[in-house]
C-alpha cells in the first residue's frame, strides 16, 4: 500500500508524516508522531478519550482517516501547555485545574475532557453547569463519577477570564 | 504529617499533559505486533486447528498454540481454564484442553511485523468444531441432565462450589415472625469498562526473564500464574505494571498476560528477540474478560411486630460462567452479605457457584456484596414498609453491635459502627424533612420538561464490607523502606518506598507514600516510591477487597520500623523489610458455616432521592448521601474520589448497563450499546460523608472504602422508586422501559 504524505500543523509546529490512506489519525498521532496523549478507549467514538481539536473543534481521532488531516491545524493535549496553552511552557489552567481539584484517577479519559474543555472555554469563556455538561457528553470516565471535572472546568474559566 | 491532608498526586501531572505511559502507550521500537484469537465457539470440542495458511500470510512471524504451553491450565484460584484450546497440546493439564467453554477461550496468538498482519494471518487459521450442548444459563445448567461443563471436577452437578450457613431453628424463627417477605431477586451482569482495554508487552530482559509490562493488579500473582503455564520458576518471570487505566477487579485475572508470556519465550528460543506488543480492542476487552456475576437470589425474612428480625432464608445462586476465576470466593462474599449486618438468630442460606458456557463472573468492585445486598436490604426494606415501620429505625433495632455474633455464629472483629453510620446518614440526608415538589426535566434534549408526571421518592439502605482477604486466605502484604542519610545525621534525609502494590487510578501510591512519610518522619517530597515490578518489590497482594491501604499501610509501619532499627545502629543507607500478616481468618465450616471469615470491616449506609417520570420510565436521582466509616481517611481527597466514582458506577449497575447475551454470546460488547454513564446521566448531588472511627488493626486506625459506596445503591434506589411509585423492581437495570414496563403491568 502506498503511504500518503500528509501536511499539517499539529501543537502550532508544522508537521509532516507519512500513513497509509486506511489509517485512522489517532493511530498516525501514536505511532508516526509519538503523541500518545489521546488514548483509543473503544475506537467507535463512543468514549472520547481519543479527542483532539481539528481547526478548533473537538474531534474523535479514531473517526478521521489520518490523510483528513492534510493541511488542518490539529491541537493535542501535549499541546496544551507548550505554548498553545496562555502560560507558556506551563501547565494551561485547566490541566492545573484538574490536578489540584482531583478530577483524574486512572488518567485514560483525562486528555479528552482536557482537550474538549478547551474547546468549550474558548468559545464560551463563561459557561453555565448545563453548558458544561453539553460540551463534555461525547466524554465518558469510569473513574471520577464526573463532578470533580465540573468544578474543575468551572474553575478553570474563572482563572482564564480573570486573566483577560 | 501528612497523614489526614490531600496533597496532589505525584502522577496528576504527567496525567494532565499525555506524558505517562500506559502499558498500550510504551511500544518499544521495531516491536512485533501480536493478536489473541478467540475460540468463537459458545461450548464446542476442537477436531483440528491448522496453522498453515496462517502461517504464510505476509508479515506473519510465528503462531502459539497449545502446543507451546509446558502446563496448559491457569486459574487465580483454581486451575481450571486450558491457557490455549487445543488438541494437539502436550503440556500437563486437568482440564480438557481441547474443550472451548465459553465465546472467548483463547486458542492461538498470532505474531506478525504488524497488526494487520497478525489479524489476517489470525483469520487464516483454519479450526473445525464439533459443536458441543449449549449451557447458557444457571436453569440450563441445573437441569435435570444437564450437559457438566466440566465433567472432569469428578462431580455430578453444574453448581460445583456449594456453601451453607445452618444457624439456629429457622422454622421456629419463622413461627415468631409477624410478617415475612418472600421475594425472588434478579441481578444482572455488569461489565467494568475501565476505558484503558488490555495491553502490554513481552520480551526477555538482560537478566534473561520472561518479562511483561501490563497493567494488572497484583504483580506476585500475575507471576505464578505465567510462569506456571510457562513451566519455569517464578523468579524466571518479571512482572512490571505501567500506568493502569482503571481495573476494578476486571484486571485481577489473567487476560493477555499468558499469551504474551509464552510468545517472548517460545520466540525466543527460536532466535526472535523483539518485543511483543499486543492490545485489545474495546470489543475484544468485553468479550474477552470476565463480569461481576448476574444471578438470582431467593430470600425469606421474617420480623415481630417492633420490627425485630427473627429468621433468614437464602438461596444465592451465581453463573459463574466458563471457568471459576474467583467466583468461589465472589459466592463467599455473597454468602455472608446476604444476611446483612444483621443480628439474625435463625438462619439457613445456601449459595451455589454455577457454570454455564458463557462469560465467566469475577472480581468486580464490591465483590459478591452488591448481589447479597441487593436481595438482604430489598428485603428489609419490604419488610419494613409491610410493618409500617421506618426503614432507617427498622435497622437501628437489627443492626450489629462490636460484640454481637456475625451470621457465620463468631464474633464480629472489634469496631462495629453499623449503628453509628445508620444514624450519620439519616441525620445528613435530612429524612425528617419532606422532600420539596419535582422540579421539571426532560431526559432528551429535544423533549418538553415534563411536570405532571413527575413522582418524587427517597430509599435507604445500609451494609458492610470486608477488608482483605477472607475465608482461611494466608493474607499478606510486602514493604520495604530504604532510609539516606550520612553517618553524622541524625534523621533521615530521604526514603525509598519499595512496594508492588496497584495504581489502579485510586491514588494508591501517593496514600502509601503519605503513611511512608508519617511513619519515618521524611518529609512527603522526599519519600521516592519505587513500585510494581516483582524484581524489585515483594508481594504486596492485591489492589482489591477494599485492602490497599489497610494491608499496605500496616507493611510500611512495619517496614519504616525494622529500617528505624538499622538506622540507630548505624546503617547508613538504613534497610527495613517487612511482611505484614493480620489476623488469620477461617474457611466457613462446611455443613454450618460456622468460622470467623473476616478480620475487619467497612460500614456504609446511603439514601437516595430520586425523581421518576411515570410518562416515560425515567429516572433522575437527585441527591445521594453516602456515609462511610472508613476508619482514618489517609487522603479525604482520594477517599470523596472512591465514593463519588463508585456511585457512578453503581449508578450505571441500577440504571442503564445492561449486558445482553444470546446463545452463550455477548451481543453489545461496545460503548454505543453497552451504557455507562456519560455526565449527563449522573446524580445531581453526591454528599460524601467520611466518619473516622479508628479500626483497632487499621494503620493509623484506617479500614477501606473503594467498594463500600458501590454496594448498597441499587437496593436505596429500588425502594425510592418503589417511594414514588409503588412498585418493587426485583430485578434491574431500571432502564425506561422496564420500568414503564412495570407501572404499565401495574396498572392493568
Amino acid at each position: 500500500m502506498s503511504r500518503t504524505h500528509i501536511t499539517c500543523t499539529v501543537n502550532g509546529e508544522d508537521t509532516d508524516f507519512l500513513a497509509n490512506p486506511g489509517t485512522s489519525l489517532l493511530d498516525a498521532l501514536r505511532d508516526e508522531l509519538g503523541l500518545t496523549g489521546a488514548k483509543e478507549g473503544c475506537g467507535t467514538g463512543d468514549c472520547g478519550a481519543c479527542s483532539v481539536l481539528m481547526d478548533g473543534k473537538v474531534t474523535c481521532a479514531c473517526l478521521v482517516f489520518a490523510p483528513e488531516a492534510q493541511g488542518r491545524n490539529l491541537l493535542t493535549v501535549e499541546g496544551l501547555s507548550s505554548g498553545a496553552g496562555i502560560s507558556g511552557d506551563h501547565l494551561h489552567p485547566l490541566q492545573q485545574t484538574f490536578l489540584e481539584g482531583a478530577a483524574l484517577q486512572c488518567g485514560v479519559c483525562t486528555p479528552g475532557f482536557l482537550v474538549a474543555a478547551k474547546a468549550l472555554l474558548d468559545h464560551n469563556p463563561d459557561p453555565t453547569e448545563s453548558e458544561i455538561r453539553y460540551a463534555l457528553a461525547g466524554n465518558l470516565c469510569r473513574c471520577t463519577g464526573y463532578d470533580k471535572i465540573i468544578r474543575s472546568v468551572q474553575e478553570a474559566a474563572v482563572q482564564l477570564r480573570s486573566a483577560k | 504529617m501528612s497523614v489526614g491532608q490531600s496533597p496532589l498526586r505525584h502522577d496528576a501531572a504527567a496525567k494532565t499533559d499525555g506524558s505517562i505511559e500506559y502499558a498500550g502507550d510504551t511500544v518499544p521500537a521495531g516491536a512485533l505486533q501480536a493478536v489473541v484469537v478467540f475460540s468463537g465457539r459458545a461450548h464446542a470440542r476442537m477436531l483440528l486447528m491448522s496453522t498453515d495458511s496462517a502461517l504464510a500470510v505476509p508479515g506473519v512471524v510465528d503462531i502459539i498454540t497449545a502446543a507451546d504451553a509446558p502446563v496448559n491450565e491457569y486459574g487465580l484460584t483454581m486451575r481450571d481454564q486450558p491457557a490455549l484450546v487445543g488438541v494437539d497440546h502436550t503440556g500437563a493439564a486437568a482440564v480438557d484442553a481441547a474443550v472451548s467453554r465459553w465465546e472467548a477461550d483463547q486458542i492461538a496468538v498470532v505474531i506478525a511485523e504488524t497488526r494487520a498482519a497478525a489479524t489476517a494471518g489470525a483469520a487464516a487459521i483454519e479450526v473445525e468444531w464439533e459443536d458441543l450442548p449449549l449451557v447458557d444459563n444457571i436453569d440450563a445448567a441445573l437441569a435435570p441432565k444437564a450437559p457438566l461443563v466440566h465433567p472432569e471436577n469428578g462431580l455430578d452437578t453444574n453448581a460445583y462450589h456449594h456453601l451453607r450457613i445452618r444457624k439456629g431453628d429457622p422454622d421456629f424463627g419463622f413461627a415468631l415472625a409477624y410478617a415475612v417477605i418472600d421475594e425472588v431477586y434478579e441481578v444482572p451482569h455488569q461489565e467494568h469498562a475501565y476505558l484503558q482495554p488490555e495491553a502490554g508487552t513481552a520480551y526477555i530482559d538482560n537478566e534473561g526473564r520472561v518479562t511483561i509490562e501490563i497493567g494488572g493488579q497484583w504483580t506476585s500473582e500475575d507471576r505464578e500464574q505465567v510462569a506456571h503455564v510457562l513451566g519455569l520458576p517464578e523468579d524466571r518471570v518479571r512482572i512490571i505494571y505501567k500506568a493502569i487505566g482503571g481495573a476494578f477487579g476486571g484486571k485481577e485475572d489473567m487476560s493477555i498476560q499468558i499469551a504474551l508470556g509464552l510468545a517472548a519465550m517460545r520466540l525466543a528460543e527460536r532466535g526472535e528477540h523483539r518485543p511483543i506488543h499486543c492490545r485489545w480492542s474495546r470489543e475484544e476487552s468485553i468479550v474477552g474478560h470476565h463480569k461481576r456475576h448476574r444471578g438470582r437470589i431467593r430470600i425469606r425474612l421474617g420480623a415481630t411486630h417492633d420490627g425485630t428480625i427473627t429468621a433468614l432464608e437464602a438461596d444465592v445462586d451465581l453463573d459463574a460462567g466458563a471457568y471459576n476465576y474467583t467466583s468461589n470466593k465472589v459466592l463467599g462474599n455473597a454468602h455472608v452479605s446476604v444476611a446483612g449486618a444483621y443480628r439474625i438468630p435463625h438462619a439457613r442460606i445456601d449459595s451455589r457457584a454455577i457454570y454455564t458456557t458463557t462469560v465467566p463472573g469475577g472480581a468486580f468492585r464490591g465483590f459478591g456484596g452488591p448481589q447479597g445486598h441487593f436481595a438482604i436490604e430489598s428485603a428489609v426494606n419490604r419488610l419494613a414498609a409491610e410493618l409500617g415501620i421506618d426503614p432507617v429505625e427498622m435497622r437501628l433495632r437489627n443492626a450489629l453491635v462490636d460484640g454481637d455474633d456475625g451470621i457465620t455464629q463468631t464474633v464480629m472483629p472489634e469496631g462495629v459502627s453499623m449503628r453509628e453510620v445508620i444514624t450519620a446518614c439519616s441525620l445528613q440526608a435530612e429524612l425528617d424533612e419532606a422532600l420539596p415538589d419535582p422540579e421539571p426535566f426532560s431526559p432528551i434534549a429535544s423533549l418538553p420538561s415534563a411536570t405532571t408526571s413527575l413522582r418524587r421518592g427517597r430509599g435507604f439502605a445500609a451494609g458492610f464490607k470486608n477488608i482483605g482477604f477472607s475465608f482461611g486466605f494466608p493474607e499478606r502484604c510486602e514493604a520495604e523502606i530504604v532510609l539516606n542519610g550520612n553517618p553524622n545525621d541524625e534523621t533521615p534525609t530521604s526514603a525509598e518506598l519499595f512496594h508492588g502494590g496497584a495504581e489502579v487510578g485510586q491514588g494508591a501510591h501517593l496514600a502509601m507514600r503519605q503513611m511512608a512519610s508519617d511513619a519515618t518522619g521524611v518529609s512527603l517530597d522526599d519519600v521516592h516510591g519505587h513500585f510494581s515490578d516483582t524484581a524489585t518489590s515483594g508481594d504486596p497482594g492485591s489492589a482489591s477487597a477494599s485492602r490497599l491501604t489497610f494491608m499496605a499501610g500496616n507493611s510500611i509501619l512495619g517496614a519504616a520500623e525494622e529500617a528505624e532499627k538499622a538506622w540507630r545502629e548505624g546503617d547508613r543507607p538504613a534497610r527495613g523489610f517487612f511482611r505484614y500478616t493480620p489476623p488469620p481468618t477461617e474457611a466457613l465450616d462446611p455443613e454450618t458455616g460456622t468460622g470467623a471469615p473476616n478480620f475487619c470491616y467497612g460500614y456504609m449506609a446511603q439514601c437516595i432521592e430520586v425523581t421518576v417520570d411515570v410518562d416515560t420510565g425515567h429516572i433522575r436521582v437527585d441527591r445521594v448521601t453516602s456515609t462511610h466509616d472508613v476508619g482514618k481517611a489517609i487522603n479525604p481527597a482520594l477517599v470523596r474520589g472512591q465514593i463519588e466514582g463508585a456511585v457512578v458506577q453503581a449508578h450505571g449497575y441500577a440504571i442503564s448497563e445492561d449486558l445482553q447475551l444470546a446463545d452463550g454470546f455477548i451481543t453489545n460488547p461496545r460503548f454505543s450499546s453497552y451504557l455507562i454513564p456519560g455526565i449527563g446521566d449522573i446524580p445531581l448531588q453526591v454528599d460524601s460523608q467520611i466518619l473516622e472511627f479508628a479500626d483497632p488493626l487499621g494503620p493509623f486506625g484506617a479500614r477501606g472504602v473503594a467498594e463500600m459506596p458501590f454496594i448498597t445503591y441499587t437496593p436505596a434506589l429500588t425502594a425510592a422508586v418503589h417511594d414514588a411509585t409503588g412498585l418493587w423492581f426485583n430485578t434491574f437495570p431500571l432502564t425506561p422501559s422496564r420500568v414503564l414496563g412495570g407501572l404499565q403491568a401495574a396498572e392493568e
